[in-house]
């Protein structure tokens, strides 16, 4: 009886570490992330997002069950660029994960993998709103990014688990010649949308924007992450109906009374896109998510 | 430039065909149209050329971005050596020192219906304001940083302005956390608030309503339960997550407020409002002499997702130390607390949202007099509602209650049967700053007991705080 309580106990030792080696355990701070990865681990890897696709990132709330997932990872995927600031720093610590910390080989901050646009180049003030210093964090809205996140993931897997290393190649491979063979098609649907002029709700449709060639004009928001004014609305009205123009995208956890507003006032077309994966309960990939946005611009009127 | 020549030579052929006289026959006409297909062929030319010489740059441009997309993706691939800066709310670098600085202003006014002798037993709390008009309640000057990739660290200095208009400076806090210890284990030491309950840890500002919760105030202290000492904190593998944290801290000082600190003549206020006779029994009796005579500590926290859209957390605490009425005598502190917060998942920068955070305390405080010996026990609960309504704006409501035995013996404002209710509301502009107005209701017995008739008190307070500079992400 004791020999055999020592064999399972034994078992469990060698089995543990033998276990936790199997699948490199993932935590991205979004789902695009997460879903980047799982494309680009496949079966190698575990990935969980710590924030829902339906959630804006900027604002979510540090809960005990994200230090939690945190503590465990072997690899954390940030957005970074500030975009998580409010939040994983106060996860980060708490976890006491050395593994992942900033400077680790578990930690990757994709916006060192991407070109960020936006960023200020002079002094930047709070009284500018929420300006992102580094730049603007919503760069996984441009497919072309897409890949380069994916490639980035790709070669940090490779270091972790170069016993996998010709499978995360592969998969990289297929996900970006999959990107490039469906970008030309989401351009030729968006085809008339390109030069058009566009109103966003939030700083966060610049990449798109760049993607498939229209021309954002101004934001709802009068100052980024600043709630719109009755003044500024205003002077939306005027400048929708002066570059005629004949849409207005945004994200679904945004309040829609300023939207329908200018609708009301200018006959402009409001339309919600899902920004992330998970926004929409049948968006679940990457590619997924472009579907679903150029789907939603395609359908509008206004193009 | 290269098309200059081309554009040379056919400036000049169309030029030399203009200048030849109109009178000219036949053979003059074919020469200008000689001239004019030369004219058009160089200009082909100079398109194709020009064509070239684009298409030459795009194909530089693409190399370039794809090399500097393969460096991107190799400077991702590889961790950066020396960046182990965490990322903060709007960090400034200062001579490229990994040093964050904060400064928090939280300037409170207002009026009551009682007269300062009696609101500064209500408000007795440091951070409280306290008497009627303006009160500067703190100024906290705040660095973080990483020290390196061993430690991480932080200083918390407060400058109020008190009751008597004088400025006084403290320092709040100063400590360091181990970043990289096995086992999920982390150490921490310094000057500390002790991680008692929820509400002890939390600097002024912080606190969703003008003044501390006055059963905090009665039990952990005025400027809430903190000394310099050390403490290891374990998340264990629990499924969900459950830390354990074990502390030992200097038991004297002013802000151990119970155990030997000098304030402890605030809780032994004869009843009766007579002079404080007894100010022998509080005496200094007891120094630390040996490892027991040490404050030691105890927290297990436990946190849940109830739902995708709920969460909460369940804590209890413990404490035991000297106090200084006897060389043998101790005080034990116990609490419990909760905190529940629902917020849907699509939110609109974290509104609408509703939480409810409740927490108990029970103190004995074995008191050992020339009079005779009694154990003083002090107890008390609050529990407080916080409704983010719409973006920017909450709305709260809490009540506390608190009460001791021994009554006949020992009373005044910090142990009288008392009871507060206090509705607010606040406005954040953004995050960095904050107007509140809330409204305050008290019934409490220690101005009767003392001979006066005051035993309710109505009083309103606004609050404005702002803050520059770093901002540290706040916590669940």
């Amino acid at each position: 009886m004791r020999r055999s309580f020592l064999a399972l106990c034994l078992a469990v030792l060698a089995g543990w570490p033998g276990i936790a080696a199997a699948r490199v355990d993932i935590v991205a701070t979004t789902t695009d992330l997460a879903a980047i990865a799982r494309a680009v681990g496949g079966d190698d890897v575990t990935a969980v997002s710590l924030t829902s696709g339906a959630a804006d990132p900027h604002f979510a709330a540090a809960k005990p069950s994200m230090i939690r997932r945190v503590f465990d990872a072997d690899l954390l995927l940030s957005v970074g660029a500030e975009l998580e600031v409010g939040w994983l720093p106060a996860v980060l610590p708490a976890a006491r994960n050395p593994r992942v910390l900033p400077g680790r080989l578990g930690h990757l901050d994709l916006s060192t993998a991407v070109v960020l646009r936006d960023a200020p180049t002079g002094p930047v003030s709070r009284a500018m709103g929420h300006v992102h210093a580094a730049g603007n964090p919503h760069y996984w809205l441009d497919p072309r990014n897409g890949q380069l996140i994916a490639a980035a993931i790709a070669a940090r897997l490779e270091l972790m688990d170069p016993d996998n290393a010709a499978g995360y190649r592969s998969r990289l491979a297929a996900f970006t010649a999959d990107l490039d063979q469906r970008i030309p098609v989401w351009r030729d649907k968006l085809a008339p949308l390109a030069g058009q002029p566009v109103i966003a709700y939030h700083e966060s449709l610049v990449y798109l924007a760049a993607a498939f060639g229209f021309e954002i004009v101004d934001e709802v928001e009068p100052l980024p992450g600043v709630a719109p004014t009755a003044a500024h609305l205003s002077g939306l009205v005027a400048t929708i109906r002066d570059r005629g123009v004949r849409l207005l995208i945004m994200e679904p956890f945004y309040e829609r009374r300023s939207a329908a507003f200018l609708e009301d006032k200018t006959g402009i077309r409001a339309v919600v896109i899902p920004q992330s994966v998970g926004a929409l309960p049948d968006v679940t990939t990457y590619p997924g998510l472009f579907d679903a946005i150029v789907a939603a611009l395609a359908e509008t009127g206004a193009i | 430039m290269v098309a200059g020549p081309f554009r040379r030579a056919a400036f000049g052929a169309v030029v030399a065909g203009a200048m030849v006289p109109a009178s000219a026959g036949a053979d003059e006409l074919g020469d200008l149209k000689q001239a004019l297909e030369t004219a058009k062929q160089q200009m082909q030319e100079m398109e194709a050329a020009h064509r070239r010489q684009i298409e030459a740059l795009e194909g530089r441009v693409r190399a370039v971005e794809q090399r500097s997309n393969a460096a991107a993706n190799a400077a991702a691939a590889q961790p950066p050596a020396h960046a182990a800066k965490d990322h903060r709310h709007g960090s400034y670098s200062i001579g490229g020192l990994d040093l964050d600085l904060g400064v928090t202003a939280d300037l409170a006014a207002g009026g009551s219906s009682v007269p300062n002798s009696i609101l500064s037993g209500l408000q007795a709390a440091d951070h409280d304001p306290n008497k009627n008009g303006f009160r500067l309640k703190s100024l906290e000057w705040i660095a973080s940083g990483t020290v390196d990739p061993y430690f991480d660290a932080q200083a918390t200095l407060a400058l109020q302005i008190d009751a008597e208009g004088e400025t006084k400076l403290e320092l709040e806090e100063a400590f360091a956390t181990t970043r990289g210890l096995p086992y999920g284990l982390q150490a921490k030491a310094g000057m500390y608030f002790t991680e008692f309950g929820r509400a002890n840890t939390q600097h002024s500002h912080e606190w969703a309503f003008v003044d501390q919760s006055f059963v905090a105030t009665r039990l952990l202290g005025p400027d809430g339960l903190r000394s310099p000492g050390a403490r290891l904190s374990w998340l264990t593998p629990l499924p969900f997550f459950s830390e354990i944290t074990v502390g030992v801290q200097n038991s004297d000082g002013e802000t151990v407020f119970g155990f030997l600190s000098e304030e402890n003549e605030e809780l032994l206020t004869p009843a009766g409002g007579g002079e404080e006779e007894e100010e022998e029994e509080g005496g200094d009796k007891r120094q630390i002499r040996n490892l027991g005579d040490l404050l030691y500590s105890a927290r297990w926290l436990n946190g849940f997702d109830l739902s995708d859209t709920v969460s909460m957390n369940i804590g209890f605490s413990g404490a035991v130390g000297p106090n200084d009425t006897d060389a043998n005598a101790d005080t034990f502190l116990l609490g419990s607390d909760i905190y529940i917060k629902w917020q849907p998942v699509s939110n609109e920068r974290g509104f609408p949202f509703v939480s409810l955070q409740a927490e108990g305390i029970l103190r004995e405080f074995e008191f050992r007099g020339e009079d005779g010996d009694e154990d003083l026990e002090d107890y008390g609960f609050y529990t407080q509602a916080l409704w983010g309504f719409r973006p920017g704006w909450v709305a709260g409501l809490r009540f506390g209650y608190a009460d001791a035995n021994d009554q006949d013996r020992f009373n005044g404002p910090f142990r009288d049967e008392r009871t507060r209710l206090s509705p607010n509301i606040t406005w954040y502009p953004s995050e960095n700053s904050l107007l509140r107005l809330q409204y305050n209701r008290d019934w409490f017995d220690f101005d009767e007991d003392a001979g006066g008739d005051e035993d309710t008190a109505d009083t309103i307070w606004v609050q404005f705080i702002w803050s520059l500079g770093a901002h540290a992400a706040h916590g669940f």
